[in-house]
């Protein structure tokens, strides 16, 4: 196959499932109440979900594992998490994070 | 006769309120919507997690660049598909001469996750009118999730919350195209040990740190974290779906089991 068309017949079809995933469940409770187990359970998607995007991009990997040493990157999500969580601000967070992972590195460079 | 449609069955939140209705015509459309307070605040309150997301498009640029596709190509990837995940799997797929099916399939797999926002958003939207409901869902990302949960339960009208949305989406999409547009001619500039990557998880944390103020959201948090690591041996990146719903499960039964502790 041609691969522009090849590009192209992927990006529309992968474009356009994505774009009926992000709008299933709005449109099906669009006209129908949500059972309130659901709602429940759905309070936790957040949280559960960019939990789950988060630690394989701090973990070494892949395949992930947990080093024995904490890595700089773990250290400096914990210094991310602490300053998120005392100042719900992202710049902040960017801000803090990126100096400690920085500072980290730089110190497990020079301990070696 | 009387002839029914979707605007008479649900008064939509967004034309209701003050005189002010939506109106048809596209340029008014969009001078109203651009006037909009909540609108403008959407956009200014995603800027940083714009900053967070440089490096994620940059690296999709570069991804589109090895797939061997021109700048539209590289646009159309952006703008269409408008998912880092699925872009950057694409790219490594197309590159590597995947056949296309799988190239789909994988992802779809990676945007389930998408099901999800879509239901545990779709209260808050379900006042608003079904186009506003396409072009939400449009621009639904994992950031603009977070940040309309979060808005609509400070207690934002769906009116002022979908307006919000409206414009932390654009933002995010704006953003991302002129990232995957720069990644794709000057990617490689960003030496690697900047570990600029690291930028992505650290918006993501910004963005449920304050979830973190109760036993279920931190129970879902942790739970998630372990199973993703648990379940790393499954295909296609099965696992972060699959932790996904193991973080769910595990805050809403600590949920119900505080509700019963304190009916006692």
């Amino acid at each position: 196959m041609d691969p522009a068309l090849k590009l192209w017949l992927v990006i529309l079809v992968v474009g356009a499932l994505n774009f009926f995933s992000r709008l299933s469940f709005i449109a099906f409770f669009a006209r129908r109440s949500m059972p309130p187990m659901l709602a429940l359970a759905l309070r936790y998607v957040p949280v559960a979900m960019l939990t789950a995007l988060i630690v394989p991009m701090v973990l070494p990997g892949p395949p992930m594992v947990v080093p024995d040493v904490p890595s700089p990157k773990i250290l400096a999500t914990l210094v991310a998490g602490a300053v998120a969580w005392l100042t719900h601000s992202t710049l902040k967070t960017l801000v803090a994070g990126m100096i400690a992972l920085w500072s980290l590195q730089a110190l497990y460079a020079a301990i070696g | 006769m009387e002839i029914r449609t979707a605007r008479d069955r649900a008064p939509s939140a967004l034309e209701s309120g003050r005189q002010e209705r939506v109106p048809r015509v596209l340029p008014f459309f969009v001078r109203k919507i651009y006037r909009s307070k909540d609108f403008r605040e959407g956009f200014a309150d995603m800027l940083p997690a714009c900053v967070g997301l440089v490096p994620f498009g940059l690296v999709c640029g570069v991804g589109a660049v090895a797939a061997g596709a021109s700048i539209w190509g590289a646009l159309g990837m952006s703008a269409i598909i408008f998912s880092g995940a699925a872009q950057i799997i694409a790219a490594q797929l197309l590159a590597a001469g995947a056949p296309i099916a799988v190239i789909i399939l994988t992802c779809v797999v990676a945007g389930l996750r998408f099901l999800m926002y879509s239901a545990a958003i779709a209260p808050y939207l379900r006042p608003l009118p079904p186009r506003w409901q396409r072009a939400l869902a449009f621009l639904l990302t994992d950031q603009a999730f977070a940040a309309a949960i979060r808005r609509f339960d400070a207690g934002a009208n769906p009116r002022a919350g979908g307006l919000h949305f409206l414009g932390a989406g654009f933002a995010l999409w704006l953003c991302w195209q002129i990232t995957n547009v720069v990644g794709y001619f000057a990617g490689n500039l960003v030496p690697a040990s900047w570990s600029m990557e690291f930028a992505v998880p650290l918006c993501f944390i910004a963005l449920i740190a304050p979830h973190f103020k109760s036993a279920p959201q931190v129970g879902a948090g942790v739970l998630a974290g372990v199973a993703v690591v648990a379940l790393d041996g499954l295909p296609m990146r099965l696992n972060l779906i699959a932790a996904g719903v193991v973080g769910i499960l595990a805050g809403t039964a600590i949920d119900l089991a505080q509700a019963r502790w304190t009916r006692r």
